[in-house]
């Protein structure tokens, strides 16, 4: 341990640790650009610098190991007017873009200049800056305006230390110097979003939120990523309705300080092909209509179906409160038996976050249901085979493969669709009823490793969309039935002592 | 049909209850006073205010410091720029930053203009109410010349919202001093008509002296401040005994009246007419050159247009300033200004940041109408009308 003062205040710090950190853990905040707790150090913006004693030069505290005995000050006349001298030269070729800068608002340049500079330029004429490119597109994700870049480097040492894909150099020299992709490449690995979210200014920029909304409109909600089974921590940044990006939110045991690219674009599964109004009808004779025209259809063609021919599809996709509410109305009020899940189709994994299965709650639906759901296949069979005959189903992905599984479905006398979206299995189905998207209802879902996490709701649902036991209640008015719960809390009172509980087997922590 | 013999009628003992206003011709303010009246002598009044509540100081927290001015103009809405110029002084003094001399002079001489605006509007309104309609037009033509002068600086005749943390919005206009010097004389002329044709009045004496009369002490314990303290006998003005901007360096006097009654309270208005006239002479010649706000680096004024459209740094300083707001150290502070009808008062307080975390307003009206009922009391219904009138209550400022 290594124990040193900071501004007049005692810390006793790990060995290793750099003064920059030491001071964070103070909650003294250093003005940094290039330095990143999850990155290599590279001391190249020389924002960080803070006063030593008995050394004559100011040191970069993010290089800077504390020692014990070690009396670091960083708020004295020298260090304010060697911050004040950083930004003047970190300005000086900075185009004035922040009227058409995604960054502006959430731009570490605008910050410290407006803490540690507030001084007019000394330079008179725009045409004295040096020029460089204003829009190299470096990926599918990523554009690039070296203008506006302070060369932090951190988007290189991300890709090289965290991705491990060294697609980004640095290039030229001096005031010319700029980021580059790798000669042959592009940056398309599934981190490229990562490096626009590390860029502490303007200079990389997400292509898809790219002029979308000014960031000081956007209201933040703490969130599960839906994206897929690891259950990155993230917040969602969302305004009138409306989600434009998913940001990492820090959590060291899961994602640490990171997203992929396909997480921090599934806040599009609240946006794109919502499912609104509900509707009745398949194909062509699909039309949309009012909530009671749509339940009486519902609970009709229910009705027609006996018990034992009844069955329930839960969805991966959706929350512990949404499939617990739909499984025990099934099994207590509809009297079905058979359970089976749904969920959109497995793709590609990593061993930095990205996991096969693409639902952020399998493990939750088999903890919810206390038993093992049959896969959507046997449905098919069981439907062609006149088994089942009518389905109470969650959720909009269906992984059926091939067309005679499909043609199954279709073989159904009833199939009510309780979904967010539109996709393969409401568009089979014979009623459609919308719920809220992930970002609509709070829930909790349970990731590949067992670990229960809770999110709250981030706006009300859109359109005519009922929250699950809302909608399952008017159901089962219509069907004269008695609902197994009475109220929401009921349901996630419910809920909470069927996830798995830390240190529970199958539920690691 | 049966027949009443008026032996064996029986007069109603009981006292009439009589809701005088929310809307009433002669309560302008929007303000309800429930009466109870034996015949027409007034049992008790009960003063019910709040029909103009906006919410202000709820607003306030929502917009950023600088967003707040155009609301301190719907307080007292007969002088906005007092209200501008108090709040200003309450972040300013939250910040510890001291506006420019010539910006301190152009604040008191607007204000004042504010001032004899306001009190021409209070005693024309009384004046007419008691059936001097000549006074009112006179008064309120006064007040229209001095409008078109301040419309000529700040481009609104009321909704001002002319001043600026740390400065105000612009500099005057060429020959504004002359235009003004010019109006003002017509003005005091145009108050020396009124004393001609009102002091002296049958009629107007006998419908204000010794009607609505209070004592010294009763006033203070009320917390009266302003002309109606000041009718009492008590010389308390704000810019005398904690002087503000320029105040300290320019000579007036404090008009004060002895019985604390209407007719008092209308003579100290337009004798502070007298003594506003004589400041706004004296800041005119005083008049130093120089800024009118507080230099760009300390990050509270919008920066120089031309810099924030050719510069980085000037930009940035815009962009924070109009998104985010000024930031404002945290803690909290009272500040407080003579305002037209007393001392006007801002309790805000901030947590860091660019929004008000509070911002309290002490209006002085809401202080001296709550005197009414007592005023009243056992006097004839009629003489609640300049009673009222002479109290200057202003829906905007009391009900916020």
């Amino acid at each position: 341990m290594r124990k040193l003062t900071i501004d007049g205040r005692e810390i006793e710090v790990a060995e290793g640790t750099t003064v920059i950190a030491a001071a964070r853990a103070l909650g003294i905040e250093i003005p940094h650009f290039c330095w990143h707790p999850e990155l290599s150090v590279a001391a190249n913006c020389r924002m960080c610098l803070v006063e030593v004693e008995q050394q004559p030069k100011l040191q970069p505290s993010c290089q800077l190991e504390a020692a014990d005995g070690m009396v670091v000050r960083t708020d004295t006349p020298r260090v304010r007017e060697a911050r004040r001298a950083m930004m003047e030269y970190l300005l000086l070729n900075h185009p004035v873009d922040c009227p058409i800068c995604d960054q502006a608002g959430e731009c570490k340049l605008q910050d410290y200049y407006m803490l540690y500079d507030l001084r007019a330029s000394r330079l008179w004429s725009e045409e004295g800056k040096v020029r460089k490119r204003k829009r190299a597109v470096f990926g599918p994700h990523v554009v690039y305006d070296a203008e506006r870049c302070v060369m932090c480097t951190r988007c290189v040492r991300f890709c090289a230390e965290v991705v491990r894909d060294p697609v980004l150099i640095e290039v030229h020299r001096g005031d010319h110097s700029e980021i580059a992709v790798a000669p042959g490449r592009t940056l398309d690995h599934a981190y490229s979003l990562m490096t626009a979210h590390v860029c502490p200014v303007g200079a990389l920029t997400s292509r898809d939120f790219r002029f979308q909304c000014r960031v000081w409109f956007l209201a933040s909600t703490p969130t599960i990523c839906p994206g897929c089974a690891t259950g990155c921590n993230a917040f969602l940044d969302h305004h009138r309705g409306e989600a434009f990006r998913l940001r990492p939110r820090e959590n060291p045991a899961i994602n640490r300080s990171w997203l992929c690219d396909d997480g921090v674009l599934a806040f599009r599964l609240h946006n794109d092909h919502r499912l609104i109004v509900p509707e009745v009808g398949r194909g062509d004779e699909a039309r949309p209509v009012a909530w009671d025209e749509a339940l009486a259809e519902a609970a009709a063609l229910l009705r027609k179906v006996p018990r034992n021919q009844r069955a329930a599809v839960l969805s991966a996709e959706h929350s512990c409160e949404e499939n617990w509410a739909l499984a025990a109305f099934a099994r207590e009020a509809l009297g079905v038996e058979r359970f089976f899940v749904t969920g959109r189709a497995a793709g590609a994994a990593d061993e930095l976050l990205r996991h096969a299965d693409k639902n952020p709650n399998r493990a939750g639906v088999r903890w919810m249901l206390g038993a093992e759901p049959e896969p959507l296949e046997r449905l098919a069979d069981e439907a062609t085979a006149g088994a089942i005959r009518g389905v109470l189903a969650l959720g909009s992905a269906a992984a059926v493969p091939g067309p005679a599984a499909a043609a199954g479905l279709l073989r159904l006398e009833a199939l009510v669709a309780i979904a967010p979206r539109r996709g393969p299995l409401p568009e089979v189905a014979h009623v459609r009823l919308p719920s809220p998207s992930f970002a609509e209802a709070a829930g909790t879902y349970v990731n590949a490793r067992g670990w229960a996490q809770e999110f709250p709701r981030a706006m009300p649902p859109r359109g005519e969309a009922l929250e699950v036991p809302e909608l399952l209640a008017r159901l089962a008015r219509r069907l004269d039935l008695a609902l197994p719960f009475r109220s929401a809390a009921e349901v996630r009172a419910a809920v909470a002592p069927r996830l798995p509980q830390p240190g529970a087997e199958g539920g690691a922590r | 049909m049966e027949e009443y013999r008026e032996e064996e009628l029986v007069l109603p003992a009981d006292p009439m209850v009589l809701n005088m206003g929310p809307s009433h011709p002669a309560m302008h303010g929007t303000v309800r006073c429930v009466l109870r009246l034996d015949g027409e002598q007034v049992v008790d009044c009960d003063v019910q205010i709040g029909y103009l509540h906006r919410g202000f100081e709820k607003e306030c927290e929502g917009g950023t410091w600088t967003e707040v001015f155009p609301y301190t103009d719907r307080l007292n809405y007969a002088s906005p720029l007092l209200n501008n110029i108090g709040y200003a002084l309450a972040v300013e003094k939250l910040l510890g930053i001291t506006v420019p001399p010539r910006c301190q002079y152009l604040r008191v001489i607007l204000g004042e203009v504010a001032r004899i605006c306001d009190h021409c509007v209070c005693n024309a309104a009384m004046a007419m109410e008691l059936g001097a309609f000549t006074v009112f037009l006179y008064l309120v033509k006064a007040r229209e010349w001095l409008f078109e002068l301040l419309e000529e600086v700040t481009g609104a005749r009321v909704t001002h919202s002319f001043c600026r943390i740390g400065g105000l919005r612009h500099d005057l206009p060429e020959g504004f001093g002359e235009r003004l010097r010019e109006a003002l004389g017509k003005t005091l002329a145009a108050v020396e008509d009124c004393e001609k044709l009102l002091l002296r009045n049958r009629i107007f004496m006998d419908r204000t002296m010794e009607v609505g009369a209070i004592s010294a002490e009763r006033a203070l314990a009320y917390g009266w401040t302003g002309p109606c303290l000041r009718s009492t006998g008590v010389a308390y003005d704000v810019r005398k005994i904690h002087p503000y901007l320029v105040y300290d360096q320019l000579e007036f006097d404090v008009p004060v009246g002895s019985r604390g009654d209407n007719y008092d309270r209308f003579v100290v208005r337009l004798e502070e007419i007298r003594q506003s006239a004589r400041i706004i002479d004296q800041a005119l010649r005083q008049l130093p050159g120089g800024p009118i706000a507080v230099p760009d680096d300390l990050g509270v004024i919008l920066p120089d247009k031309l810099q924030t459209y050719t510069t980085i740094e000037r930009t940035i300083q815009h962009f924070k300033i109009v998104t985010e707001g000024i930031q404002v150290p945290a803690g909290e502070v009272y500040s407080y200004t003579e305002a037209a009808n007393g001392e006007l008062g801002f309790y805000i307080v901030s947590t860091g940041g660019g929004r008000p975390h509070k911002c309290r307003v002490r209006p002085p009206c809401f202080a001296n109408l709550q005197a009414l009922p007592e005023l009243v009391r056992g006097r004839l219904l009629p003489d609640i009308i300049p009673t009222f009138g002479s109290i200057n209550m202003i829906g905007g400022e009391c009900d916020r």
